[in-house]
């Protein structure tokens, strides 16, 4: 798959007002987001990643390397940012516009009007769930509904690529569930998302690919089931007695939780499974689930982080 | 054409939703109410003075006290929305959502410049429209010397506008640019003493006092002379349908416009490279 959006040997350094209070944000970033992805752009603050999203949009310039959105170089060209959407974190939307206000001044500056833009404000009312909201001020809002008017600009354009700042952070479940459907449903249309966020439950759901970075650093990047290794498996049966609980510690699996007659046991996900087969077999278990239990993205972070902290120093 | 029309049709929706949301600021209302309540309380003020008197002092006092009001508190809504167009939206991150659209710097600066200026037209308008009709109804003649100085104080905002909005576009918050737009309003109107200054320091002879004169010399060739567009002598000592005397209105014009310019180039210089 192509990538739409590329960096090589990108670098920011910000400059300080004295010698030595330079900082360098971003070093030597190769970036490949292919299109038709979710990929979650992770890292704490202060790592980079808000500097190389500024970069892309051509908010701020970089000191070296280059960016290549959709094959082209010129990403501050009228075409290209036809092509980007974009939701700030936190951004402040006036609150004495209605809904579909402000979505027709952001359409405007794509260039929309007359029947064009009354589609297209509509469709993505839609899209994000604010039709019956449309014709109320801002003011009145709820925290979520914002979020949702702040992706309907975003999308107002009907962009290829989305470039996304903590899209659900400050949301209550309900709100995160379906502005998580939402960016779902864009990548079944084909649409590109960059997410930057702190939120990795969040993004171990929906991303396909993630990179973590840390200190200006691409740590690691990869496919999520690619990176996330698989840690162990968990066996639920029923028939146990004390004398088996002793016997299976044998084959490398351990008693997580009883209750009754009914256990759930843990093995390395390096053992061999067939030899717990047998087992349960033989001794009239009755295996009610296996589940594979891989690293979650948070675990991950944490791991890839720590090195890299310890790497440093 | 189209090039044109698409070019402008971006700073146009800018300008209008700048002009929407700046006319709800409660520091610029607070300005205008302020400014109404002195207009309007003149003719209180004035009432307390002896009405036939020949030399029409409690008319005077009226044009003295409004002239007054519409320059300071004019000026004062002038450098506040100038100062903190820019600024308050990378402060809110609304700038954000513009640039990272099919906006080029130059046509948001002109959007958001443009949007300041309808801001200072209608409260120009407001304070005006009420001295308007003070004058009109105390002397039963259209003051239509009032609407040139009121064009002519345009300009002159225009001026300052142009030069805070380019300070603010430099700085971080509205603070530093609303000093500049100050200092250019206070110096503005004081540059025929920096003619006085060079003359003085001219005569000593002594070096010192040369480069100063030169100084002098050169700021007063630079900074705009403010006090041109000033006809408030006239305004209270002569007719009110009198035209205006000893100003050239077009070259003022002209004037304003060219500083305009200066200052919304120096604007775009600092703004075109900006990392917001």
């Amino acid at each position: 798959m192509s990538a739409i959006i590329k960096t090589q040997r990108l670098n920011k350094i910000y400059e300080g007002a004295l010698r030595g209070q330079d900082v360098h944000a971003l070093k030597d970033l190769n970036l490949e987001i292919p299109e038709g992805q979710i990929f979650g752009y992770l890292g704490p603050n202060g790592s980079g990643k808000t500097t190389t999203v500024k970069m892309l949009l051509g908010l701020i310039f970089p000191t070296s390397g280059s960016i290549e959105i959709m094959g082209s170089k010129s990403i501050s060209s009228s075409t290209i940012k036809r092509n980007i959407g974009y939701l700030p974190e936190g951004a402040y939307y006036p609150d004495f516009l209605q809904g579909e206000e402000i979505l027709a001044y952001y359409g405007r500056l794509y260039g929309l009007k007359g029947k064009d833009l009354k589609r297209r404000i509509d469709e993505t009312l839609e899209m994000v769930g604010m039709q019956r909201a449309r014709k109320r001020l801002l003011r009145g809002y709820s925290k979520g509904m914002r979020q949702r008017i702040g992706l309907a600009q975003a999308l107002i354009s009907d962009p290829s690529i989305l470039i996304l700042d903590e899209p659900t952070t400050g949301l209550d479940p309900i709100a995160r569930k379906e502005i998580r459907d939402i960016l779902l449903r864009l990548r079944t249309e084909g649409k590109t998302l960059l997410i930057s966020s702190h939120e990795l439950l969040e993004v171990e759901m929906i991303c396909d690919r993630v990179g973590i970075l840390f200190d200006g650093v691409m740590q690691t990047v990869g496919a999520i089931d690619e990176l996330l290794i698989q840690r162990d498996m968990l066996i639920e049966v029923d028939g146990v007695t004390e004398n088996i609980v002793s016997e299976v510690a044998t084959y490398g699996v351990k008693l997580e939780d009883r209750i009754g007659t009914r256990s759930k046991f843990r093995m390395e996900a390096s053992s061999s499974m067939y030899d717990v087969f047998e087992l349960c077999k033989s001794k009239s278990l009755r295996i009610l689930s296996v589940t594979p239990r891989r690293e979650s993205l948070e675990e991950l972070f944490v791991r890839v982080i720590g090195a890299a902290e310890a790497a440093r120093r | 054409m189209n090039g044109i029309v698409s070019f402008f049709s971006g700073p146009a929706y800018i300008a209008l939703y700048t002009y929407r949301e700046g006319i709800r600021k409660k520091v610029l209302i607070g300005f205008l109410v302020l400014s109404l309540l002195v207009i309007f309380g003149s003719s209180f003020i004035s009432s307390f003075l002896d009405p036939s008197s020949e030399t029409d002092i409690d008319l005077k006092l009226i044009k003295d006290i409004c002239v007054t009001a519409i320059s300071i508190f004019g000026v004062l809504i002038t450098i506040y929305i100038s100062a903190s167009v820019v600024p308050g939206e990378v402060e809110s991150k609304v700038i954000y959502t513009i640039l990272s659209k099919p906006v080029r710097r130059i046509q948001y600066l002109l959007g958001k410049f443009l949007g300041a200026q309808m801001i200072i037209i209608v409260n120009l308008l407001l304070m005006g429209v009420l001295f308007f009709m003070a004058l009109y109804l105390r002397q039963g003649v259209m003051p239509t010397l009032l609407l040139w100085s009121l064009l002519l104080t345009y300009f002159e905002f225009l001026i300052v506008s142009a030069f805070t909005f380019a300070f603010s576009c430099a700085a971080t918050s509205p603070l530093v640019p609303t000093i500049g737009g100050l200092f250019i309003y206070i110096t503005g109107n004081l540059t025929e003493y920096l003619k006085d200054v060079e003359h003085r320091a001219g005569q000593t002879g002594q070096a010192l006092d040369k480069i100063i004169g030169d100084i002098a010399s050169a700021l007063h060739a630079i900074l705009p002379n403010l006090q041109n567009f000033s006809i408030k002598m006239q305004i209270i000592n002569g007719q009110p349908n009198d035209p205006p005397t000893d100003v050239l209105i077009p070259n003022l014009i002209l004037y304003g416009l060219v500083y305009c310019l200066a200052g919304f180039a120096c604007a775009y210089l600092v703004f075109w490279r900006k990392e917001v």
